[in-house]
């Protein structure tokens, strides 16, 4: 439906402006909720990681975008926890302690948003009792760690070796990235995976919600 | 040559008789680490804002003995905005930005004067007062004028979204709206020229403009719009930082190939600090090592971190090798001595340039 095409064009292409009032016509016109996420957002934000994975977009196009995506995902909201819509599921996520960069976060929570993730951000500089705190109030099928400097690099190690203490470490998958981290740093301290970028970390997650990993 | 000739010579794209080696910064812990292989007497390890004067001047004296004693050819002082304590983490600045810091001194902004373009109209525009300097005036009258004395100063980008309290906040304006982001861009330039003359007032011999413009994966924004929004800014700064008799430093982490070509075009002297998780040194001295002096690359990621001082020493080798031939090249870290690099890995480091880095070089990749 062309009503729909308009939609995604709007969150790929960033125009943000009128973008709810346009969520809340096609809701109007009979349009799911879960249509409107499945069909739309969800779709069209896939295509923005994907121009920003092959380097047609940047920092400010993937904000851009993503932000018009939470535009009009607020006005769905609400409708998809009055239908009994679920979330694809749920990713705790922060910036461990010592470290107070949370633009690298920012973007994968928005993307995990865009890909229908329920997401808990537990901010910056979080300790490793908060995820262990966080991980036994929300029970998610993720944990993302980030750390941008080297000095906090030890706390993701801390923060693994803590689930782990508090015997959540079969419940959880855990990612983790920042300008630090490698793949081989990711295996050295007991995580499951490495992501270069919130694309890929999204992907990652929505590989473990469906059982492939 | 004296060492600021050395420095100098390489960031002229000339070959001076060794391969200059330089810091764009330590933090306070790190000084401290490396001091204490050269003497017993080192302050306290607490950040410079909790320290007494006396403690401050101590770890200045310190970082000043460690540049005689390693024969280190520049030292960065950086341009310290003045500071209002709010509490133990956070600071306000004149413009009104408040910063967060973390526990090695590095600051984050969360909260800035303006929110959207028509706060312009309300800022209060802040001038560089004399007492942001006094770093680069105890470095200049401690060392000397044979120390090349580099000034570090935010550059451009940084500035405009320090003043929005968030990269992202400013990143919204790009599209929508671009005068915006050259209105705010004109105001941290008009800022940034200001301290530029203060610098060269002082005695200043190169300005190291920082504020990353890349990471891991790219740029931060795409060529177009470092066209547009960043480079009138870099050229305006570097023609000044010339007019001024010294010579201008572009400091960013991350992939910068995508813009590599306008740090050439800007002007900039020399180009730091070539990150080898991102980019290869070999291919930066192919494709530009006659048009900007390339500096930095060893890494402070992993190796001065947890590496063998023989593997500091092999990557020094390595790296002068391909980096150095013909000058134009000066040898730091991969970005800063931070608390997590070892004293005796940054010292071998220095060491190692002075046993590779004699002009003839003995070695060549």
């Amino acid at each position: 439906m062309a009503e729909m095409e308009k939609l995604r064009e709007m969150i790929i292409n960033g125009n943000g402006k009128g973008i709810a009032d346009h969520v809340v016509k096609l809701v109007d016109r009979g349009q799911t909720p879960g249509s409107i996420l499945n069909d739309a957002l969800i779709p069209a934000m896939d295509i923005v990681g994907d121009l920003y994975q092959k380097g047609e977009y940047f920092l400010p196009e993937l904000l851009i975008s993503a932000r018009a995506m939470q535009r009009a995902l607020d006005v769905i909201k609400p409708k998809l926890a009055e239908q009994g819509v679920k979330n694809v599921g749920k990713v705790v996520i922060g910036t461990v302690q010592g470290d107070l960069h949370d633009l690298g976060k920012n973007l994968v929570n928005m993307t995990l948003e865009g890909a229908g993730f329920e997401v808990i951000d537990l901010g910056v500089d979080v300790p490793p009792d908060k995820f262990v705190a966080a991980i036994k109030e929300h029970d998610p099928m993720v944990v993302g760690m980030s750390a941008l400097i080297t000095t906090t690099m030890p706390a993701m190690k801390e923060t693994i070796e803590a689930i782990t203490s508090a015997g959540l470490r079969s419940k959880v998958k855990i990612m983790v990235g920042g300008a630090p981290i490698t793949s081989e740093y990711a295996v050295e301290i007991g995580a499951d995976y490495y992501g270069p970028d919130s694309t890929d970390g999204k992907n990652y997650a929505r590989d473990v919600a469906t059982g492939k990993v | 040559m004296t060492t600021k000739e050395r420095m100098l010579t390489a960031l002229s794209l000339g070959q001076p008789d060794r391969v200059p080696v330089w810091e764009l910064a330590f933090n306070e812990e790190s000084i401290i680490n490396i001091g204490k292989l050269l003497t017993a007497d080192v302050p306290p390890v607490k950040l410079a804002h909790e320290m007494t004067m006396e403690e401050k001047l101590k770890l200045l004296e310190l970082l000043y003995k460690i540049t005689r004693e390693l024969e280190l050819d520049g030292l960065t002082s950086i341009h310290l905005f003045n500071r209002k304590i709010i509490d133990a983490d956070h600071f306000e600045d004149d413009w009104g930005r408040i910063s967060h810091v973390d526990r090695v001194g590095d600051a984050v902004t969360v909260k800035g004067p303006v929110a959207e373009p028509s706060d312009l109209k309300h800022l209060k525009i802040v001038h560089p007062q004399e007492n942001e300097f006094l770093m680069l005036m105890a470095s200049i009258g401690n060392l000397g004028k044979d120390v090349a004395q580099v000034l570090f100063a935010v550059g451009p980008f940084r500035e405009s979204w320090s003043m929005m309290g968030g990269m992202e906040n400013l990143f919204y304006y790009y599209k929508e709206n671009p005068q915006f982001v050259k209105d705010l861009a004109r105001i941290a330039t008009d800022y940034i020229l200001e301290i530029v003359d203060k610098g060269a007032d002082l005695g200043a011999d190169a300005v190291a403009i920082s504020s990353d413009l890349a990471y891991n994966k790219s740029t931060l924004m795409s060529p177009r719009h470092y066209e547009e929004y960043i480079f009138p800014y870099h050229v305006e700064i570097v023609r000044h930082i010339h007019r001024r008799g010294m010579k201008a430093i572009k400091h960013s982490d991350g992939v910068m190939w995508p813009i590599m070509d306008y740090m050439v075009e800007a002007g900039f002297d020399g180009i730091h600090p070539i990150q080898p998780q991102c980019m290869d040194i070999g291919e930066v001295k192919a494709k530009y090592g006659k048009r900007i002096c390339i500096m930095g690359n060893i890494d402070c990621t992993h190796l001065l971190t947890t590496g063998t001082v023989e593997e500091v020493e092999k990557a020094v080798k390595d790296t002068i090798a391909v980096a150095a031939p013909g000058g134009g090249y000066i040898l730091s870290s991969s970005n800063t001595i931070h608390p997590s690099c070892k004293g005796e890995n940054y010292v071998a480091m220095v060491k190692a340039a002075r046993t590779y880095g004699i002009y003839p070089l003995e070695i060549s990749g």
